[in-house]
This record gives C-alpha cells, structure tokens and sequence, in this order.
C-alpha cells in the first residue's frame, strides 16, 4: 500500500526504530510498512494517524478509491 | 530467525533462548543416544519413553514459535507465518516424494525423524528470501 509515512517520518528527524518505539512495534515493521512489503492493520493504521495528527487516508493510499 | 543483533526485540530475544534450550536437549539425548548410552533399551517398552523425550524438543520448538508469533507485532507474525507454511509445504513435498520412491522406486530408506532437520534446513534457506507479508 502506497503511504507517505518515510517523508512523515523523516520530516521530524525520527529513525526507523524510533518510529517503531512510539508505534510500540518493531523497526523491521516501520521499514515493512515503508517500503511497502507489509499492509498495516486498521488497528496500525489508526495508531500512525493519530501519532501524526492526520487522517488516515492522508498517510495511506486508499487503493480503492 | 536465530541472529541477534541490536535491533532484535525482547521477543526475538526470547526466542533464540527458547530455541537453543531445546536444540541443546535433541542434541544431547541424540548425542548420548549415538554413544550408546541407550543400548540396553533398545526394543524394549523403554524404548517408547525415549522416543517421546527426543521428540519433546520439537513440540517445544514449535511452541517457542507460537510464542514468537504471539509475543511479536502484525509484521514479524505474518511474515514468520509465511516463512513456516512455505518451509513446511516444501519439506512435507520433499519428504513425501521421498516416500514414494522408497515405495515405488527403490530408494533407500529414509527415517521419519529426518522431516524435522530438513524442515529447518528448508526453512534457512527460503526464508532469506521472503521478505514481504503480502
């Protein structure tokens, strides 16, 4: 799933494994989600969002729509 | 899966311990067993008893992946998931395919023990490769 969450990510100086401590997941799951290896659950999705103060669908691509 | 570097999480960590406590057990009752510690046993009842407690380190290894799973985040989980039905899959094919042959061709035989070694060997070698959980 297309995302913005590197340019997010990196437009605050946050590493991988920074990002990952804050998400309460792994840093091989931030580079997953990055590079578009792992779709997040809903329940990730949300917690990005709300981390970055945004929508959902401004981090994630909708692919349906 | 068996590397720690210092990116790995308390899960992976956990893990690695788990898995070389029971590799260490399989290894040492197959070692003794080599050795001939157990002659006096063999075709005996008590020759039962040994099976099962060689065999309880692979019921354990299985359970220290479960763990991982459970004790892992959606990434880690999914893609140990796929890393171990691809290996399984190709180590069942593999060990079946054997099987016929000893059936119909001939080949030598094959003990049953040897799906769980070749299972991870299998395992070492495509799990380099599946990187995505998708």
């Amino acid at each position: 799933m297309k995302n913005r969450l590197k340019l997010l990510r990196v437009e605050r100086g946050w590493t991988q494994e920074q990002l990952g401590q804050a998400l309460g997941v792994s840093r091989q799951a931030v580079n997953a989600i990055e590079t578009e290896k792992h779709d997040p659950s809903l329940d990730l999705a949300y917690r990005v969002a709300v981390l970055f103060a945004r929508p959902v669908e401004d981090i994630f691509e909708n692919p349906h729509g | 899966m068996l590397a720690m570097g210092k990116s790995t999480t308390p899960a992976h960590r956990k893990y690695v311990i788990r898995t070389l406590s029971f590799m260490a057990g399989y290894v040492a009752v197959n070692v003794a067993a080599i050795f001939g510690a157990f002659d006096e046993i063999h075709g005996k009842p008590a020759a039962w008893v040994l099976a099962l407690v060689v065999s309880a380190p692979v019921a354990g290894q299985m359970w220290a992946t479960l763990s991982l799973m459970n004790e892992s985040d959606e990434f880690v989980r999914s893609l140990t998931a796929k890393q171990f039905i691809v290996a399984a899959g190709i180590a069942m094919a593999l060990f079946s395919t054997w099987g016929f042959a000893e059936s119909y061709a001939d080949a030598p035989h094959a003990p049953g023990w040897l799906i769980y070694p070749l299972f991870w060997g299998v395992y070492g070698f495509v799990a380099p490769f599946i990187k995505s959980s998708k």
